[in-house]
């Protein structure tokens, strides 16, 4: 977890319990916080804080530092800031639990983990398959290496919010995020 | 997509007989595949010698006229279980005992297309899923099924490596790998926008594509292959796998082809096109 702060602002960047952030929030009532949301759904964090002034999705950001923001109050040096440790700010409007990329790329990850643990295919071969077949710019199991733990949490997140059984993460996946 | 398989075979200088219900058809495949080569020796992508090669191994032929020796047969023709068995049934006996008989198919079970064939020839038989445009797309997806002999898939896996192709080795399950793990790609944005909200719609293609660093974003994707096309694809995965939620098409979906809105194809789907 890394904090950046200026002026009256903080950012909060990293992976973090819900509880943790939540508490973040609560200590700094005095700041206006923009905070790092991946896994969870902004909604929730905004009807709870009105400290909470932005939030983005940076945990499965690539080499090109690309990551979702959005401002419930828009800060241009907020951007700024972002710009400066290396990241590229892409605006959304759009509010939803695990944003956009997150969310699209957790479920396809998660399928590529049932596949597997259905042994259908290698890992090597379904990330090969997603790549040449639909021209992904990365095969599933590259996105996710080394991030499953963020893959399970924003699944279990989804899941609660929809509990219609579309995001109950594959037995394979939990045991590699050691869930 | 016959004509794109047959054409990436003959590119790899096997000789290759294009088999057709229609002499018209064939004769049209014949002349589009002989003009690509051309354009692709003005280009300097190919070789004048080579492509006079090529025109020497490809030709057409109706089916009672194709040679009993091949190595390699591949079915592409229409997405049909029945027509496709009585097919596989007819080549069985028409061809020698050392042919491979493969299936295109997009969806169909290997094993059950495999009942269609005497039990000798049951591990010389297939899937090889071939993406379109077939040259152009690397992966072909080697489908095992419960009689096919694995020394052969591995064979075949590693003939394609060895050439311009990336294979990719998997179990006949249904929507076998791509149709499979890239049903997401389209189901969750659909969640993500949920109504027929065409700005919301352009926003996730936009994050999509400028965050995620996909080619084309799912709206648009959708539109280009046909929204009818897409969501029967859905459905049959879904229900292939026992109205699994994670497949569960939605509801977008539906009133689009409700309402006639079919993509590119029809000039308006989840976006319009004039």
């Amino acid at each position: 977890m890394t904090n950046v702060s200026f002026d009256n602002v903080l950012i909060n960047f990293g992976f973090e319990s819900k509880k943790s952030k939540k508490e973040i929030l609560r200590s700094n009532a005095d700041k206006s916080v923009y905070m790092d949301l991946t896994c969870y759904d902004p909604a929730e964090f905004y009807s709870e804080f009105s400290n909470l002034k932005g939030s983005f999705a940076a945990l499965f950001c690539d080499e090109d530092k690309k990551i979702e923001i959005h401002f419930k109050e828009k800060n241009p040096l907020v951007i700024s800031k972002l710009e400066e440790l290396g990241f590229k700010p892409v605006e959304t409007t759009i509010v939803s639990c695990g944003f956009i990329f997150p969310r699209t790329i957790v479920q396809i990850i998660n399928e590529a983990y049932y596949a597997l643990g259905e042994k259908v295919a290698s890992k090597e071969d379904i990330n090969r398959a997603m790549k040449f077949g639909v021209n992904y710019p990365k095969g599933p199991f590259e996105w996710s290496e080394g991030r499953e733990l963020y893959v399970t949490t924003l699944l279990n997140e989804l899941n609660s919010i929809y509990p219609s059984g579309r995001y109950v993460p594959a037995k394979s996946l939990m045991l590699k995020s050691g869930n | 997509m016959g004509s794109g398989i047959a054409q990436w075979f003959t590119q790899q200088m096997c000789q290759v007989e294009l088999v057709d219900n229609s002499q018209e058809q064939l004769q049209k495949a014949l002349e589009s595949i002989h003009a690509s080569w051309d354009k692709l020796v003005e280009k300097k992508k190919l070789d004048s010698a080579n492509v006079a090669k090529m025109k020497s191994l490809l030709s057409i032929k109706s089916l009672d006229a194709v040679s009993k020796d091949a190595d390699l047969v591949i079915e592409a023709i229409i997405e049909n279980l029945e027509i496709k068995k009585t097919l596989f049934k007819n080549l069985d006996a028409y061809f020698e005992p050392h042919t491979i008989l493969a299936s295109n198919t997009s969806s169909f079970p290997i094993e059950l297309m495999a009942e269609a064939v005497s039990d000798k020839r049951k591990p010389l038989f297939l899937g090889l899923h071939f993406f379109n445009p077939a040259t152009i797309m690397k992966l072909v997806e080697v489908i095992q099924g419960k009689d096919s002999s694995l020394e052969l898939c591995q064979k075949l896996y590693t003939w394609f490596d060895a050439r311009d192709k990336k294979p990719a080795f998997c179990k006949d399950s249904p929507g076998f790998i791509v149709n499979r793990v890239a049903r997401n790609f389209y189901g969750e944005p659909l969640r993500i926008v949920e109504t027929d909200d065409e700005n919301k719609m352009k926003e996730v293609d936009r994050i999509l594509k400028e965050v995620g660093g996909f080619k084309m974003g799912p709206f648009e994707l959708m539109d280009l292959i046909g929204i009818d096309v897409n969501y029967s694809v859905t459905c049959y995965v879904w229900e292939a796998y026992g109205q699994e939620p994670r497949f569960a098409p939605h509801e977008l979906q539906k009133q689009m082809v409700d309402e006639n809105r079919f993509g590119r194809k029809s000039k308006r789907g989840f976006y319009k096109y004039d």
